[in-house]
């Protein structure tokens, strides 16, 4: 008997431009769009990319910045913001007693966290199956003033803050990062909804003159 | 725009809030009578003035109390249940 291949929360959204797909972390993942110089120049003017496939775990309750610390991970001090982890894991605090940590591809403190079993109260491991992109290029103010009703220039998104709103009526945690010395915008939401998002913001990009990226761009897999 | 302010993620569209209901505090259904128990459950004070209520921020999953007055719909202040002190 085979083992089941997931497929990203967005892939029947990516399926009509027939990308090259592969399988990350056992999900199958739209790994290119087109060539890279294509996809290089988008990444620049505005676009897209599903980073579904990136290995989360999701943990709250009274004691799980505790549970954390003791694993040997660096916390965020205040809700609503994010720091990363020496090997690149971003680790986001959503509440006071909510936490969110993802891995790059090449690293696995999430799925080591997932395997733990947790023994203790006040520790709750939450079930993750988020949607998750990256936007970037120069023209995202004008993408995000079309969606989304919080200003995200300035300070809000400053000095490590994450942001948790609406974005085209869909329920999203937003951070800005620096990726590959670019800075991208990174945005979840819970899968059932990762289709749609990816459609509609999918569909403003592209009248701005961007266009979807695989994921081999941010991820280059060897 | 209606803005209305979270007590954890600042201003935010009204659109991001759902309206909870008015707050009020439980009687002890162990030791209430039945009048009062009723009493709460079916009637809500309809006259205008500053009423305590509950309101949810659906991105972050944060209930939350806002005083407003519902004769002028302005909200004099919001805090998490139990924090009032510190506002």
């Amino acid at each position: 008997m085979q083992d089941a291949v997931l497929m990203s929360p967005v892939a029947f959204a990516h399926a009509l431009r027939k990308p090259v797909s592969g399988e990350v972390n056992g999900m199958e993942t739209a790994l290119s769009f087109d060539a890279a110089d294509v996809e290089a120049s988008r990444s620049k003017t505005l676009s897209i990319c599903d980073v579904s496939n990136l290995n989360r775990f999701g943990v709250k309750g009274p004691q799980a910045a505790n549970w954390l610390q003791t694993a040997g991970i660096k916390l965020p001090e205040t809700t609503n913001s994010w720091t990363p982890q020496d090997n690149g894991s971003l680790v986001m605090r959503l509440g006071n007693t909510e936490f969110l940590l993802e891995d790059r591809p090449e690293n696995d403190l999430a799925r080591m966290l997932n395997d733990t079993a947790v023994n203790e109260g006040g520790v709750h491991k939450v079930m993750r199956n988020d949607a998750a992109f990256i936007v970037s290029g120069e023209l995202t103010p004008a993408l995000f003033s079309e969606v989304c009703a919080i200003d995200l220039d300035g300070a809000t998104l400053a000095e490590n803050r994450l942001v948790m709103t609406v974005i085209a009526g869909v329920s999203a945690t937003l951070l800005k990062q620096t990726l590959n010395g670019q800075s991208v915008y990174r945005i979840w939401c819970d899968g059932t909804f990762g289709p749609y998002l990816w459609k509609t913001l999918l569909s403003i990009i592209e009248e701005q003159g961007g266009g979807p990226v695989g994921f081999n761009f941010y991820y280059s897999l060897t | 725009m209606k803005l209305l302010q979270c007590p954890i993620n600042g201003i935010r569209p009204l659109s991001e809030f759902t309206y909870g209901g008015e707050y009020r505090d439980m009687p002890n259904p162990d030791t209430c009578s039945d009048k009062e128990w009723a009493a709460y459950v079916h009637y809500r004070h309809g006259a205008p003035g500053v009423k305590k209520e509950w309101w949810y921020h659906g991105p972050s999953g944060t209930w939350f109390i806002a005083e407003r007055d519902t004769m002028a719909d302005k909200v004099v202040r919001t805090y998490i249940a139990g924090q009032e002190e510190a506002k």
